[in-house]
């Protein structure tokens, strides 16, 4: 790629072309590993504790999902999505949605697109909030402050999981969008709930900060580690924080707008270290504007209908044959596209193709590049900073 | 015969109240990191979770021993015995009050430092025994650490002794009834030998931020991640001990052992309150901080923590000629 | 000196928790309210004249995403009602397959099939997983939750407003979305007197719209 970043092909990394009496060990760093965010592998090849190449395997956690997605019907599918990345389940019903809206040709309602900006930052918060507590628990350990810092940011997450479990029925895997708008209803005096966890979040904000990315610790730790410049992150097609930290001002949600970002601004925070610290930063940031994008949601949700096509009744009721649709939202690890091609199952009754773009496929894929020249205990972060799931990456 | 006598009898008593107050300090851990952390901790085995420790006991006694294919059989069954054996010889000449002490070496200070250097050996032993490069990892950076923080605790140590004049652990506890306890007395110095004193502690018993060894999000579990059961129990229990006994080394040379603030109602209590005070901090910090990295570590320990503290020897050495003379 | 003053903060964060009350829950012991549309195990209702409702007409089996509903059925005069209907001769539902996406009990034409508050009680072997008949028509008498198909529809589909209110021809609101006049202010919820929030709420801006 460039003289920083040589890349995981170029000699300098070839086995065969390092120096012989070079005493090398190769280490398998997962599947099964505390801190490889689910079951991932990355074969590391050490020269005493510094890595001097990296090999991820991916694939640990495969589900077929998009092949699941070509056989059951476009009303079906939709349930299915949501084990995909499982920190912020509700983002991949609506990139789906989303894409099948597009091919179906079906408008949503006014009231379905704020419902959805709510949940996806909620959504985001929550998300944030996990990769807070186990970026912390990667630095600080699962017997140590990391685990301090994990718990409190899990309490404060079960209370939005709470305000979803208010909405939907369920805490994790909704299915509460459909094509064509949303299936639940927000209940009344949800608003007042949503106020209330807010309030608590943003007053112990300050506490996890001084615990986490304000402490000097965490900051020795992460400054200066895993740097990803613009250049590498826009070759290997980095999208969300990860990208912003690394100095490219880009956010569908005020780029592209969709659900109803047209009409709130987005604060989109950049930084331009590149660093484990700035993608830190970025989220924390983002976190901040999450609240602030909820609390603004709230305030100017219309009323009207929630559903814009016809409810599912049967699986059957959505068919087309023709045409392809491409829906990327930003996700809170970064574009999470979806693309649909019409025409599969009985006479169009499903897609025949479904493809997802995960983000976290494509921050996993930066790994060989940044990885070599840091030591074990950097590897942990670095995999942290990138916040991967792994159900989205294997799918 | 009489001086044999009464070694079996301290080294029984030793043995038995060490272990059983390690036990209970587990559970005092457990029970402080749960309410930092908005949880309960134990509290189903017994009233308050207090038979918790038995229980675990139990179930470690209960399991299988696995070695590893190409472990070292000799060096792994061994690491974790001497591990605790010298855990527990340290305390024999830690003094408890004016009478409660196991022997009162005339270098005890030294029998401390001494055996606090060769945990390292059985660390090293098993981290090579167990065959597994995550141990290897491990007693690698155990041994770098080890090494390295026994200097600064060395000197911290030896600013207590160059003011007493004395390294015996009962000679520099009258020495503070007498003077006043160290960790205040010389105004500024001595506060900062004794932080020094305590980080060297936290490093030397691989606690938080210091516990590069263990580091279980990057090394599963270092040196502890092949052995199960109570051979695993023996390492665990090993470092606890090491911890509590630091802990009242450093109650001993820094906060005037058993004397009582303004020498009130001095005894065997203080000595008890102190150790298990500087024994919760240890956790109190465990459970706050995250965890250097071993490079940062060793820069933080030969950049600054061994140069302040040969200051802080050059300035005892000072204040003993010129002001106590 | 840095590392020593950030240490001291994050020391006094982790003592400020130690003043505050535990937030955990012990499972079995305490069983935290659920929410009402809380949603996990199934029961089939019956009606008020003891009749089952289902009258197997295979909605919920070729909806279920996992395939894990299985039912079978034959045609018997009712002794309530004298007509001709069918009723389940075997049902089963496959919870080891389950993803509880409510789907089923959205489709569902006669409200039979509903889920439950209270979790589905772990088993030792694998039958105890698959839903029975029997369990089902048991597990009624359970706490329920709140949806069943007519609620869920109605969220998503408001019945047609009352002949008087659609004296202007009101698009179906399935059509087109309706625009709402005035963003309502989120600090005063429920503005209306609605006592149930998906049927009246979604009814309103019809209200507007017809003058």
């Amino acid at each position: 790629m460039n003289a920083r970043h040589p890349g995981p092909t170029s000699d300098r990394y070839r086995l065969e072309q390092m120096d012989a009496d070079a005493d090398l060990m190769v280490l398998n760093f997962g599947p099964q590993h505390p801190s490889t965010h689910g079951v991932f592998r990355i074969k590391l090849i050490l020269d005493g504790e510094v890595v001097v190449r990296a090999i991820p395997y991916a694939g640990y956690l495969h589900r077929g999902v998009e092949k699941l997605l070509e056989r059951l019907t476009f009303a079906q599918g939709v349930p299915i999505v949501d084990k995909n990345d499982y920190v912020a389940p509700m983002t991949n019903e609506q990139a789906l949605v989303m894409a099948f809206e597009k091919l179906l040709k079906i408008e949503v309602p006014r009231r379905a697109r704020w419902m959805r900006t709510i949940f996806a930052e909620l959504q985001r918060i929550a998300s944030h909030m996990l990769w807070l507590g186990t970026f912390a628990l990667d630095m600080g350990g699962a017997l140590g402050g990391g685990s301090g810092v994990f718990i409190y940011t899990f309490r404060e997450r079960d209370y939005i999981l709470d305000l979803f479990e208010m909405v939907t029925g369920g805490r994790f895997h909704y299915n509460t969008h459909t094509i064509g708008g949303n299936r639940h209803d927000i209940p009344p005096g949800w608003d007042r709930e949503v106020t209330k966890v807010l309030d608590l979040i943003e007053s112990r904000l300050p506490e996890y900060e001084a615990m986490s990315s304000n402490n000097a610790i965490f900051v020795a730790r992460t400054k200066g580690v895993g740097v990803i410049d613009k250049e590498l992150a826009l070759g290997l097609g980095l999208t969300g924080p990860i990208l912003r930290a690394s100095g490219v001002d880009f956010d569908l949600r005020r780029d592209a707008p969709y659900h109803a970002y047209d009409e709130l601004k987005v604060n989109v925070a950049t930084a331009t270290a590149g660093d484990c610290q700035a993608r830190a930063q970025v989220r924390v940031a983002e976190l901040r504007d999450s609240i602030r994008l909820v609390r603004q949601g709230l305030a100017g949700l219309p009323e009207g209908g929630i559903n814009g096509g016809k409810p599912i009744k049967m699986p059957q009721q959505f068919k087309t044959m023709t045409g392809q649709a491409y829906v990327g939202i930003d996700t809170p690890r970064g574009e999470l596209g979806t693309f649909v091609v019409a025409g599969g199952g009985d006479k169009g009754t499903a897609p025949y193709r479904c493809k997802i773009r995960a983000p976290s496929l494509h921050a996993l894929s930066a790994l060989p590049w940044i990885l070599p020249g840091h030591t074990v205990s950097d590897v942990v972060v670095i995999l942290g900073s990138l916040d991967p799931i792994m159900g989205e990456v294997d799918r | 015969m009489q001086g044999l006598l009464r070694g079996l009898v301290y080294g029984g008593l030793i043995i038995t109240v060490l272990m059983t107050a390690t036990a209970w300090g587990m559970w005092l851990e457990r029970k402080l990191a749960a309410r930092m952390q908005s949880r309960i901790g134990p509290n189903v085995v017994g009233k308050f979770g207090l038979l918790q420790p038995v229980a675990d006991l139990m179930k470690l006694l209960q399991k299988e021993e696995i070695y590893p294919i190409g472990a070292d059989r000799l060096l792994f069954d061994l690491a974790p015995f001497l591990v605790t054996t010298f855990a527990i010889a340290t305390a024999a000449v830690v003094p408890f009050s004016a009478e409660a002490v196991g022997a009162d070496l005339d270098v005890g200070l030294l029998w401390v430092l001494a055996l606090g250097g060769l945990m390292v050996i059985p660390v090293w032993m098993a981290g090579w025994a167990s065959n597994n490069k995550f141990a290897l990892i491990g007693g690698m950076r155990a041994v770098a650490q080890s090494i390295s923080y026994g200097v600064p605790l060395v000197l911290t140590s030896l600013v207590a002794v160059v003011f007493t004049g004395t390294m015996s652990l009962s000679g520099i506890v009258k020495f503070q009834i007498e003077h006043g306890w160290l960790a205040l007395w010389p105004p500024g110095p001595g506060v900062v030998a004794f932080v020094l004193f305590y980080m060297a502690l936290l490093a030397e018993s691989n606690r938080i931020p210091f516990d590069i060894p263990e580091a279980e999000s990057e090394l599963v579990a270092g040196i502890t991640t092949e052995y199960t059961g109570m051979k695993f129990g023996l390492l665990y229990v090993g470092e606890y001990v090491h911890t509590m006994v630091g802990s009242a080394i450093a109650a001993v040379i820094f906060l005037g052992g058993w004397d009582g603030p303004f020498h009130i109602a001095s005894g065997l209590h203080w000595m008890v309150i102190k150790t298990v005070a500087l024994f919760a901090s240890v956790y109190w910090v465990r459970w706050s901080l995250l965890r250097f990295r071993s490079d940062q570590l060793m820069r933080l320990c030969w950049l600054y923590l061994v140069p302040v503290s040969l200051g802080l020897v050059v300035f005892a050495a000072l204040w003993r000629h010129f002001v106590l003379r | 000196m840095g590392y020593l003053l950030d240490s001291i903060r994050a020391l006094g964060v982790t003592a400020k928790n130690i003043g505050r009350k535990p937030v955990t829950v012990q499972f079995p012991k305490v069983i935290r309210e659920r929410q009402e549309r809380y949603r996990t195990s199934f029961a089939l209702l019956k009606d008020e004249q003891g009749e089952e409702r289902c009258v197997g007409c295979l909605a919920c089996e070729r909806i279920c995403p996992s395939q894990i509903i299985h039912m079978s059925s034959t045609k018997k005069e009712s002794p309530v009602t004298g007509k001709k209907r069918g009723y389940l001769d075997d049902f089963t539902l496959d919870m080891t397959a389950c993803i509880f996406c409510e789907l089923c009990v959205q489709v569902c034409p006669f409200d039979a099939i509903v889920m439950l508050k209270v979790p589905h009680e772990p088993g030792y072997v694998r039958e105890d997983l698959v839903l029975t008949m029997a369990k089902l028509y048991e597990n009624a008498e359970k706490p329920l939750t709140w949806g069943n198909g007519t609620k869920l529809m109605e969220m998503q589909e408001p019945p047609k407003p009352a002949p008087a209110q659609a004296a202007a021809p009101v698009p179906a609101p399935a059509a087109a979305p309706v625009p709402a006049a005035v963003p309502v202010p989120a600090a005063a919820p429920a503005p209306a007197p609605v006592p149930v929030p998906a049927s009246a709420a979604a009814a309103e801006p019809a209200k507007t719209e017809a003058p």
